[in-house]
């Protein structure tokens, strides 16, 4: 560790430990320095600063800062062909690809003998899959997946539900999430597609995919949906404009819960309902108008029907088929 | 996880000046330990070094019972861990990761024993975590305080910081990339690491 400044901080001193050129040679200009009380103080406040931000990782801001890193690394690999076998595309040209490999998938699974498997979650139940390739699918509720790996292409159907999929970086390889007529490709990132009433949602968390039609329905090209946003398509495949990605809610089920920042009773029932065997029903549409908040964990029915009776004075009826919520006797809302 | 055992608690609090050698065998229950006496000699060096700045750091993650409490773990997670880099610098910071680990094992437990069932949205800011709050040592406050310290780096210096820290690309590596020679690179990490502790002394 020779010709260190003289002025050198702990940030300095940080920062070079993490150094790969880091000399063992002569320690005893660190031991010395180290030694020191205020030297250590600021040390510590270094090493608390590292830790601590290895907390941040899937925060929304941290994504989207992110994203625009990994852009550069993918950039400058994408640029630099020195090391790469010769059949590889750059990546930029996998994104633009994408919808015409999907055109030939079939026969390049076939060609190389994919293998397929099927995973299933039971109502209420959420399961993560690791898949060969290194990427991970996370189920919720009520969801089926195919997964077809080969040597050319990762190929995924949603049936069924939502998945989250966090997919190992792998440029040669696109990884296609295919939902009724539509198909969202990445190379390596983390979304999330959920069959809705009449269609598909899309949300990036991570890197970026492109989303756009399999069918002949609609002929516009995929929509590239970058870290943060989203995007909905029809069951055609018609792609809506971006919009924020749904990433509170996202978050909520990976960790068992169920996030209502703000929004209509009956909205908030039709997501509850979906991890329930039992649906829960208003007694009158009419209180569906109402707005609730709160986390509520998936599973605990007792937690959740509490606070509807204490925050919206709104009383549970539980029958063998459906839970019914009526307004409390005497209260006026 | 072969030692820590949550429900026995008997390994002895460590004042903050108390000086070594501490109760080598450890808490009865786990595996025993390596017996490589030069293992253990520079694991206990690296103690009687680094022990006093280790209490203080932990004191700030943890209640001050469980931080000295959690000294003791770390030493006797070191003991066991076996072959260790002997470079001071490294080996300490091997030394705060497992520490920060343990710190970040004994939250959750505490958390999960006495967490609500039900969290009113106010207090619990989901949005802002991806783990759960359970896993993370981090409070609300010093979380924003680091997220902006991050997003008001410059942008060369953030992509240096981002590459390393998330991506655990080394710093040749993040040279090759960014064209910039691996000493600019050690440099950016530093105006990093700087500006994200001026941020940490600003939280507490």
């Amino acid at each position: 560790m020779s010709g260190l400044p003289e002025d050198f901080k702990a940030a300095d001193w940080f920062a070079q430990a993490r150094g790969a050129d880091h000399d063992p040679g002569d320690e005893k200009p660190w031991l010395e320095w180290i030694a020191d009380s205020a030297h250590q103080k600021a040390y510590e406040n270094c090493e608390l600063a590292w830790e601590l931000s290895g907390e941040l990782r899937g925060s929304p801001t941290l994504t989207v800062l992110l994203a625009g890193a990994d852009a550069l690394v993918t950039r400058q690999r994408a640029g630099a062909p020195a090391a790469r076998p010769r059949w590889r595309v750059p990546v930029w040209q996998v994104g633009l690809a994408a919808s015409l490999l999907a055109v030939g998938a079939f026969a390049w699974l076939l060609m190389s003998r994919p293998t397929i498997s099927e995973y299933s979650t039971a109502v209420g139940e959420q399961r993560a899959v690791s898949l060969a390739d290194g990427s991970t699918v996370f189920l919720n509720t009520d969801s089926t997946v195919r997964v077809a790996l080969s040597r050319n292409l990762r190929r995924v159907e949603l049936s069924r539900g939502e998945a989250l999929f966090s997919v190992s970086h792998d440029p040669g390889r696109p990884f296609e999430v295919h939902a009724l007529q539509g198909v969202t490709t990445a190379v390596g990132t983390q979304f999330d597609v959920e069959l809705t009433r009449g269609g598909a949602a899309v949300s990036v968390l991570e890197g970026t995919v492109t989303v756009g039609a399999t069918g002949t329905a609609t002929s516009a090209p995929p929509v590239a949906v970058t870290a943060g946003s989203g995007v909905g398509y029809t069951q055609e495949g018609a792609v809506s404009e971006l919009r924020p990605a749904e990433i509170p809610r996202i978050q909520g089920w990976r960790s068992q819960r169920i996030v209502f920042n703000d929004i209509a009773l009956d909205t908030a029932l039709a997501e509850y309902n979906r991890y329930t065997h039992t649906p829960i029903v208003l007694s009158d549409p009419a209180l569906g108008s109402r707005h609730i908040n709160g986390v509520f964990h998936i599973g605990d029915e007792a937690a959740f029907l509490s606070a509807m009776e204490q925050g919206l004075h709104l009383k549970a009826t539980r029958g063998a088929a459906q839970t019914v919520l009526e307004p409390e006797a005497g209260y006026a809302p | 996880m072969v030692f820590m055992n949550q429900d026995q608690t008997q390994v002895s609090a460590v004042p903050a000046d108390a000086s070594y050698p501490l109760d080598l065998d450890g808490p009865d229950s786990g595996s025993p330990l390596p017996d490589d006496p030069s293992h253990r000699a520079y694991v206990t060096m690296l103690f009687n070094r680094h022990r006093v700045s280790l209490h203080r750091y932990l004191m700030r993650l943890v209640p001050p019972d469980d931080a000295a409490e959690l000294v003791q773990e770390s030493y006797y997670r070191l003991l066991r861990h076996g072959e260790m880099v002997r470079i001071d610098a490294m080996a300490r910071s091997f030394l705060f990761q497992t520490a920060t680990n343990l710190a970040r094992d004994h939250h959750r437990r505490r958390a999960t024993h006495r967490a609500p069932l039900h969290v009113p949205i106010e207090d619990e800011e989901i949005a802002e975590d991806h783990s759960g709050p359970d896993e993370q040592l981090a409070g609300e406050q010093t979380r924003a305080l680091l997220e902006r310290a991050i997003a008001e780096l410059p942008q060369d210096t953030r992509t240096v910081f981002l590459l390393h820290r998330f991506r655990d690309l080394t710093y040749p590596q993040i040279a090759e990339v960014m064209s910039l020679s691996a000493r600019t690179v050690a440099r950016k990490m530093a105006e990093a690491i700087e500006r994200l502790s001026a941020a940490m002394s600003e939280a507490t």
